[in-house]
């Protein structure tokens, strides 16, 4: 079949890639829809790339995109973190309107994508735009992501979504809440709710327009058939959802390949102590001098070899033991026997590498769902959290002894990896199967719960226990009256007088 | 690894066979505990059977079934139906009980029970002895399950939303009306009430083996689910990570027709079969009804295959041959096949579905009417009822699923539907039992919610809190303007008040 694949920028792109090249390997013809103007999305054999102009060129892109991410590294955790979270995302946001009005209105692309009729679109939703094209080219939707804005995937599938044990993002909740842990999880969505309602607010306007009648961001986001979400409940806490929701959390990890001479080298010479693996993510190119120094004191410390992914400038103290690279192979260095430890910014990617090659982590998280990510894995005893802002170069050897050393983390990520590697079937060759099955069957309307079709208050029964209220206190009120006059009747003369009484006092 | 298997007697059991020899096959030791006098649960190379003492004889057995399966064709008011329906099941349920009352009395089995170590428990929770025994012995469990009585999966744990999911008995689609929403909130809540009949005779017994109090859905909360479902055939709506659906598990395993039966399919020519059969709990039909039903199916081209035990009707027609046993699930493979006249339980269902042939439904207890009602809307059936059909609804009927091409279009579309999936659930059944005895259960799929109170699950008490907060704030506020404005306004103010006491 033909699939359209409307990837989003940045490491959500690289576990969608590997879907992409699987159902290339199966005889599928892929077309990736990306703007000019990316930072990670290339052309590859496994796909056809077909772009289009935006906007703005790739220095503004960066700058946006990247630049923000520097606060990080000076920002106390509070509140002015999540409103820090809040501008970088406000801020992206606005570049992807921009690039999805570039696209819808790009009329000679949208023809020649809709006479190429597509069988499925596969997108990433975490911004919808693939969802409006999906719409406007009626072709049947598969969502592909780990999360969304404001859980909008849980309120456009209508999935149950209690705050009463589901924590919510930022908040570093774990689904065992204390009275004011659950106070603080109703709260915390507030200030998100309205940034959602402005961010795909201007979304919906723009497909309204395309599509000429009123839709909303929940509506668009119901065209899709199936969601595949990166998420496993090794990781995240158990949570009601609904049947066309996939999990494929993992998905990354399944793809390891044996190590370029140049790794296998360093982690040969690293002897009986091993390697310790270092990267925080794709995003972050450069930390503060300050910063770099003090971490690079504190690998200089401890035995193992340090592989350290890092582009920006060599903090002048680096210790023999730490080998600074451009970029490394994680999945592949953290699956070698030799993986001791592994320093991660916690971004899902990284902690479901390190939960399936089983590798103890020490964990700097930076922006998003990173905290709470880091929270999970510590509560499960397999991992240290640092504060990235706080935390002195003994803090970092600590940790790194602490998870090395201590036997416990080991085994805690060992009994985590087991569960999670023990599935019945392979997370990658079930993202695939669900992509073909809305292309064989043309979507999933059976799998479209009768919920879309109630207003908020009739799905709560709002109406009905409005009306069973309504009849009770009418009848009350019947028996009441009518034992009122029973009772002036039999008893007429003592209520007259109590009456007359009452009025007296009065 | 050691398995211990307490099953339920009746066609429950037919699913679970299945699972259980299929583990044994995978080289599982299993253990298998039955009611020394029982139906269905024999003898088998796949298993060793661990029988215990029961209060009743084969033969009290045997009437009970009989009066429970023949009590469906006896007429009664739209009214009295509901009580006589809960009569009728408990019959069975009943029998139930007793057995499990002198199984979790009987000392010698227990003592058997605590000195095999197992590794799991395999039960069916419909009846809960064998929920009781996983807690009594401290072993991890899993529970097969279609929904009934009582959606058990979803008590205290999982939501259900009254407005979009209907309950069972109320042949409602997920699509209400106002009325049907309303009849749908109240059926939630005589579930409730039917809950609390079936089940608190069993958290006594619980309370007094495990000398605590007991609540079942406590004790279900441990066990990871596998549900007979699958949502081709029930309608979506949420769900938990431990549920794993199964649905169709009986559907997989196809053999060759026996001599017998290859020959009736041979001989009946280009109409073809339709397989009739009012499942494993009906042995016997009034001889009336029997009549009519023969009638009907003489009139129409087909060759019948009817599954009936009872006294054969004297008007029976040539091209209707009565078994007493039928491989249901092989003629329906059968490419000859045309239509299924079916009670609609749902193995019957299920593998309607998969070999995709049309059904003509009559209906007889529990969730049947649902099942009926779900392939009628989904237009690969018709529903009949038992008691008020004539022989010419019964002609009509079998004459409009089979000439009528939609319905076999229907039927076939659910099947292609149903019978894609990643894996088949027979294998999945199979891997989830064997994750629990690897992993000794499964913690982490349980959810929190389990650990709150009502209130606390609904954030009620948050809620409180927080309205209590805003209304002070208001109060406050309100005060201080109020006090903020008889300082600046304070004549007008004294006025009014004054003015006010007067016309009191």
């Amino acid at each position: 079949g033909k699939v359209l694949v409307f990837p989003m920028e940045g490491s959500h792109w690289l576990s969608i890639r590997d879907v992409v090249r699987e159902l290339h390997a199966r005889g599928h013809q892929a077309v990736v829809l990306a703007p000019e103007v990316t930072v990670h999305i290339k052309e590859e054999d496994f796909f056809t790339l077909q772009t289009y102009p935006v906007p703005y060129t790739k220095e503004e892109y960066r700058h946006h995109l990247l630049g923000h991410l520097q606060n990080f590294f000076e920002t106390e955790f509070s509140l002015k973190l999540v409103l820090q979270t809040m501008a970088a995302v406000n801020n992206v946001s606005t570049f992807y309107v921009r690039s999805c009005r570039g696209l819808l209105h790009n009329t000679a692309l949208i023809q020649s994508l809709n006479s190429s009729s597509f069988d499925v679109v596969l997108t990433d939703p975490f911004f919808p735009c693939g969802a409006v094209l999906a719409m406007y080219l009626r072709v049947p939707a598969v969502f592909f992501l780990q999360s969304m804005l404001c859980e909008l995937e849980f309120e456009a599938t209508n999935s149950p979504n209690p705050s009463s044990y589901i924590p919510r993002l930022l908040t570093l909740n774990s689904d065992h809440m204390s009275f004011l842990d659950r106070v603080k999880n109703m709260l915390y969505p507030v200030p998100w709710m309205y940034l959602c309602h402005v961010n795909y607010g201007s979304l919906a306007r723009l497909a309204s327009d395309l599509l000429q009648r009123e839709v909303s961001v929940v509506e668009i986001l119901r065209h899709a058939s199936v969601w595949l979400l990166r998420k496993d409940f090794v990781f995240h806490y158990p949570r009601p959802f609904m049947p066309n929701m996939v999990f494929i959390g993992g998905i990354n990890c399944a793809n390891r390949k044996p190590l370029s001479q140049e790794f296998e080298a360093y982690v040969n010479a690293s002897g009986e102590h091993g390697i310790v693996v270092f990267s925080l993510g794709s995003m972050v190119s450069e930390i503060p001098e300050k910063k770099a120094m003090e971490i690079a004191e504190a690998l200089g410390r401890i035995p193992q070899t340090l592989l350290w992914r890092y582009t920006g400038t060599r903090p002048s103290n680096l210790a023999k033991n730490t080998i600074l690279v451009k970029w490394l192979p994680q999945n592949d260095l953290l699956g070698h026997p030799k993986a001791r430890a592994f320093i991660t910014h916690s971004g899902s990617h990284g902690i479901y590498e390190g939960i399936c090659n089983g590798v103890p982590m020490v964990m700097m998280p930076l922006f998003g769902d990173q905290m709470d990510n880091a929270k999970r894995m510590e509560t499960r005893g397999a991992g240290v959290t640092l504060n990235v802002l706080e935390m002195t170069a003994d803090d970092l050897e600590n940790a790194l002894k602490t998870v090395i050393n201590n036997k416990s983390y080991k085994e805690n990520i060992m009994r985590l990896s087991s569960l999670h590697k023990d599935r019945p079937i392979e997370p990658l060759d079930l993202a695939v199967f669900w992509v073909e099955y809305v292309m064989r069957h043309k979507g999933a309307p059976h799998l479209r719960p009768a919920a879309h079709d109630l207003t908020w208050y009739q799905y709560h029964s709002l109406d009905v226990i409005g009306f069973l209220l309504a009849i009770v206190l009418t009848v009350v009120f019947i028996v009441y009256k009518s034992c009122a006059y029973g009772c002036r009747k039999c008893f007429g003369g003592k209520g007259r007088v109590k009456k007359s009484h009452k009025s007296k006092t009065h | 690894d050691k398995l211990l298997v307490v099953p339920q007697d009746g066609s429950h059991w037919l699913s679970m066979k299945e699972i259980v020899e299929h583990l044994s096959e995978r080289g599982h030791d299993i253990v298998v505990l039955v009611p020394e006098v029982n139906l269905l649960l024999g003898e088998s190379k796949y298993y060793r059977r661990k029988s215990f003492p029961v209060p009743y004889n084969l033969e009290e057995l045997r009437t009970r079934y009989r009066s429970f399966g023949n009590n469906h064709f006896a007429a009664s008011s739209p009214l009295m139906a509901p009580l006589r329906e809960y009569r009728n099941n408990m019959i069975v349920i009943d029998m139930c009980f007793f057995s499990c009352q002198s199984l979790l009395k009987d000392s010698a089995t227990l003592s058997f029970l605590r000195e095999n170590q197992f590794d799991a428990l395999f039960t069916d929770p419909a009846m809960p002895c064998g929920v009781i025994l996983a807690e009594y012995l401290k072993l991890p469990s899993i529970y097969l399950f279609r929904g009934f009585p009582c959606s058990l999966e979803h008590i205290g744990q999982s939501p259900s939303p009254v407005s979009y999911v209907p309950r069972f008995y109320t042949k409602f689609s997920d699509h209400m009306t106002f009325p049907q929403r309303l009849a749908n909130f109240i059926a939630n809540i005589l579930e409730n009430y039917l809950y609390h009949c079936l089940y608190s005779k069993y958290e006594i017994l619980a309370s007094d083996l495990l000398k605590r109090d007991v609540s079942l859905p406590a004790l279900h909360q441990n066990s990871l689910w596998l549900l007979r479902y699958d949502f081709v055939f029930e309608y979506p709506r949420p769900v938990m990570p431990n549920m794993i659906f199964i649905g169709g598990t009986n559907c997989k395993k196809k053999g060759n027709l026996s001599q017998e039966f290859e020959a009736y399919v041979n001989a009946s020519g280009e109409h073809g079969i339709v397989v009739f059969s009012l499942g494993s709990m009906v042995s016997e039909i009034p001889e009336k009804k029997a009549m009519e039903i023969a009638e009907a199916l003489g009139r129409i081209p087909q060759t019948l295959l009817w599954r009936y035990t009872g006294t054969r009707p004297s008007n029976l027609a040539k091209n209707t041959i009565l078994v007493k046993w039928l491989p249901q699930n092989d003629l329906l493979g059968h490419p000859k096949a045309r239509a299924f006249i079916t009670h609609s339980g749902s193995h019957g269902i299920y593998e309607g579905i998969c070999n995709g042939v049309p059904m003509v439904m009559m209906p007889l207890f529990g969730d049947q009417m649902d099942n009926a009602k779900r392939m009628e809307t989904r237009g690969a059936g018709v529903t009949l009822n038992v008691l008020e059909m004539t022989a010419d609804d019964l002609e009509n009927a079998l004459k409009t699923v089979i000439n009528n091409k939609s319905y076999k279009e229907n039927i076939m579309r659910l099947s292609s539907l149903h019978k894609d999936r990643p894996i088949e659930p027979l294998d999945l059944a199979v891997f989830w039992v064997e994750y629990v005895m690897r992993h000794k259960g499964a913690p982490h799929l349980r959810p929190a919610a389990h650990d709150l109170t009502w209130y606390q699950y609904h954030s009620l008490d948050v809620i409180g809190f927080l309205l209590a907060i805003v209304l002070t704030v208001v109060f406050i506020v309100y005060k201080s303007c109020a006090y903020g404005c008889r300082k600046c306004f304070g004549g007008k103010g004294r006025v009014k008040k004054s003015h006010k006491s007067k016309t009191h």
